[in-house]
């Protein structure tokens, strides 16, 4: 997802870019902030991905952030993962297009793409509706088995609280 | 091709050093004509420059259409034309289009050697859909909007609400009444974006002087269009025009404005005048010789990808629920009685088919399950679309798998006419056997053995004295492997 949400106003520039996969999160102050059980497992990448971890941790839902769909605009077609594909975190498992531009959708995490919301294929803009639902209609992309590895990469995401801050930072100017 | 004093030849082996990708500001100039060259080139410096560089990149193409990456090529262009190729006035040999898809949205566009196309690849975080269309809108437009003080002269060039560059002309000839002047608005840039984790890219056309506009509508206009509703992105039609520069010309003033936006910050940076300010001449034979451009044109050039990459569709020759369109009228063809088709395509493969109408015969009821025309139909699953290359062929061949002909069933399958309806609406031009005809004919077969027919103009013009042997797909395939 990338860029997009940093894309349509001229942000100041952050320090992280090429290296955000890579790079631990920025230790936040505020970190006594109180979140329910459902939402401790869901975090967010610096490229704007989301993904919702299953109480036992081996399978995730991946979708596209709020924030992000809204700064992407109209979304006219989804392109999905295939099912059985393996990732690593950061890979490209689709891409979404909206005004003229095509856009990646990278894999939070490392795993195996179990599922993919065919929803989408015909109702591309469900993202533009309900971006952050991952029930049935609503705008999740996929799903993943989550690899070893991938735990680990699921450590190094956003909490909620964190994207926040970070999506506020971004939206400054 | 461009020709200005000031540009250097660079060798490969520096071209793709990573201390050169890593500079701040670069500028190269390709003088390949090939479109999967190109944008192969062009994806390659997207995926491996330094993430805070910023980079024009400007190129010509041979005639060819690009999609955008999510279109349907049976939609959006009438494939039969584009395989007849161009006829230029003088010439009597038509010179050929290649279909290309690119990796960015958007719509359909034509290019030719009388279009240039600008690329700007730069960090996220200064990305704005229209910051370099404008640029390129000031290098057209006049001396004093243009911050370098080198613009065309061009009158009213604008960026419109699609990031499009237009051009408003006053239509004298509009009214003769002497009456009010009506304004014409004419595309002559049109945008696309490819956006990834690291980086942004712009790229866009723009129409110098092309000696073929007449033709382009045509090209752009599918047969099939009263019949396929496709899922992924349709083309807006916009009137067209030339700006009427050279190209040489044009190029000075693109570079001349992306070095008055970003030329300045480098020096600031220490990195001394000029450095990484001049344009860098990629040669085909350079572009080549990187292993991921080289990887790159062997994905674009591929049927699978251009063909294949096709969002999901249905061709219907009767109104559906999903698509209620009055269909056109097809009396021409002199099709069967009852003759409909229904078929729905997924990355090209035809996943459903129902055709009726093509087996005569008097012991199944329409909705058997072992009504003929339903073997049929059932025999065609799984074909990949572009990989046909006559459907009177290929109608004959479902009837014989289904023991419809030569079997214990016997039936009259009447595949004549709708075979021609078919081809004619997915572009397929049989081979025709025996003498060749009026020196104008069109080389037969499948869309996947033309897109490698197409490849080899271009690519295979390096390996040099090969293209000239090559003769079938394998062999095609081959060369193209060993490049």
């Amino acid at each position: 997802m990338a860029s997009i949400a940093r894309c349509l106003r001229a942000a100041r520039p952050t320090a992280f870019s090429a290296v955000a996969r890579n790079s631990t999160p920025r230790a936040i102050g505020a970190r006594a902030f109180s979140v329910t059980a459902a939402n401790a497992i869901k975090k967010y990448t610096r490229d704007h991905e989301w993904i919702d971890l299953s109480a036992d941790k081996k399978t995730g839902v991946i979708g596209i952030s709020e924030y992000a769909a809204n700064q992407l605009g109209d979304i006219v077609y989804v392109e999905l993962p295939e099912e059985k594909k393996e990732v690593e975190a950061g890979d490209p498992i689709g891409a979404v297009e909206s005004v003229k531009s095509a856009s990646d959708i990278n894999s939070p995490v490392s795993g195996t793409i179990i599922h993919s919301n065919l929803v989408l294929e015909e109702k591309p803009g469900t993202i533009n509706q309900v971006a952050e639902d991952d029930s049935h209609g609503g705008g999740w992309v996929a799903k993943i088995e989550v690899s070893e590895q991938g735990l680990k990469d699921f450590e190094r995401l956003l909490d909620e609280a964190e994207y926040k801050e970070f999506t506020t930072e971004q939206g400054d100017h | 091709m461009a020709s200005s004093s000031r540009l250097r030849v660079l060798t490969h082996s520096a071209f793709y050093t990573q201390e050169h990708l890593a500079r701040p500001v670069q500028i190269y100039r390709s003088t390949s004509s090939d479109p999967y060259i190109n944008l192969s080139l062009e994806h390659h410096l997207l995926q491996n420059s330094h993430p805070d560089s910023t980079i024009l990149f400007i190129y010509t193409n041979r005639p060819c259409i690009v999609i955008g990456r999510n279109q349907n090529p049976w939609l959006e262009v009438n494939l039969r034309a584009l395989r007849r190729g161009l006829s230029p006035e003088k010439e009597k040999k038509r010179r050929p289009i290649a279909l290309v898809r690119r990796r960015s949205g958007g719509g359909t566009v034509f290019h030719d050697e009388g279009n240039t196309n600008y690329s700007v690849i730069c960090p996220p975080r200064v990305f704005d859909r229209d910051r370099h269309a404008e640029m390129v809108a000031r290098a057209l437009g006049y001396h004093t909007n243009s911050s370098s003080g080198k613009g065309l002269g061009i009158k009213r060039v604008r960026v419109n609400e699609r990031h499009d560059i237009v051009v408003d002309i006053d239509d004298s000839q509009a009214n003769g009444d002497g009456g009010n002047k009506e304004v014409k608005t004419f595309k002559i840039s049109g945008s696309a974006y490819k956006l990834t984790r690291t980086r942004s890219l712009h790229h866009g056309t723009c129409l110098l002087q092309s000696p073929n506009l007449a033709q382009v509508s045509a090209l752009l206009r599918s047969p099939a269009e009263g019949f396929i509703k496709a899922r992924g992105v349709e083309s807006v039609r916009s009137p067209i025009r030339n700006v009427g520069v050279a190209e040489t010309d044009f190029v000075d003033a693109v570079v001349a404005e992306f070095k008055e936006m970003y030329s300045g910050a480098e020096t600031a940076s220490g990195q001394g005048e000029g450095e990484g300010g001049e344009v860098m001449i990629v040669t085909e034979k350079e572009a080549l010789a990187i292993p991921s451009v080289v990887a790159g044109v062997r994905e674009l050039a591929s049927p699978e990808w251009i063909f294949g990459q096709t969002p999901q569709f249905t061709f219907s020759t009767r109104p559906t629920e999903d698509d209620p369109r009055e269909r056109p009228d097809v009396s021409r063809y002199n099709l069967p009685d009852n003759f409909q088709t229904h078929l729905t395509l997924r990355h090209a493969l035809i996943q459903s088919a129902t055709l009726t109408g093509l087996a005569h015969h008097d012991f199944a009821l329409p909705d058997d399950e072992d009504h003929p025309d339903t073997l049929l139909s059932h025999a065609l699953l799984h074909t990949p679309l572009h990989h046909i290359s006559d459907w009177r062929t290929t109608l004959r061949q479902a009837a014989a798998s289904s023991e419809l002909i030569d079997g214990d069933v016997n039936v009259d399958v009447e595949v004549e006419e709708a075979g021609v309806f078919l081809n004619e609406m997915f572009g397929v031009v049989p081979v025709t056997k025996g003498e060749g005809g009026d020196g104008d004919d069109e080389e037969g077969g499948s869309l996947a053995f033309m897109v490698v027919q197409g490849v080899t103009d271009g690519v295979l013009g390096l390996v040099g004295g090969v293209s000239d042997a090559v003769v079938g797909v394998a062999g095609v395939v081959e060369a193209i492997t060993i490049l």
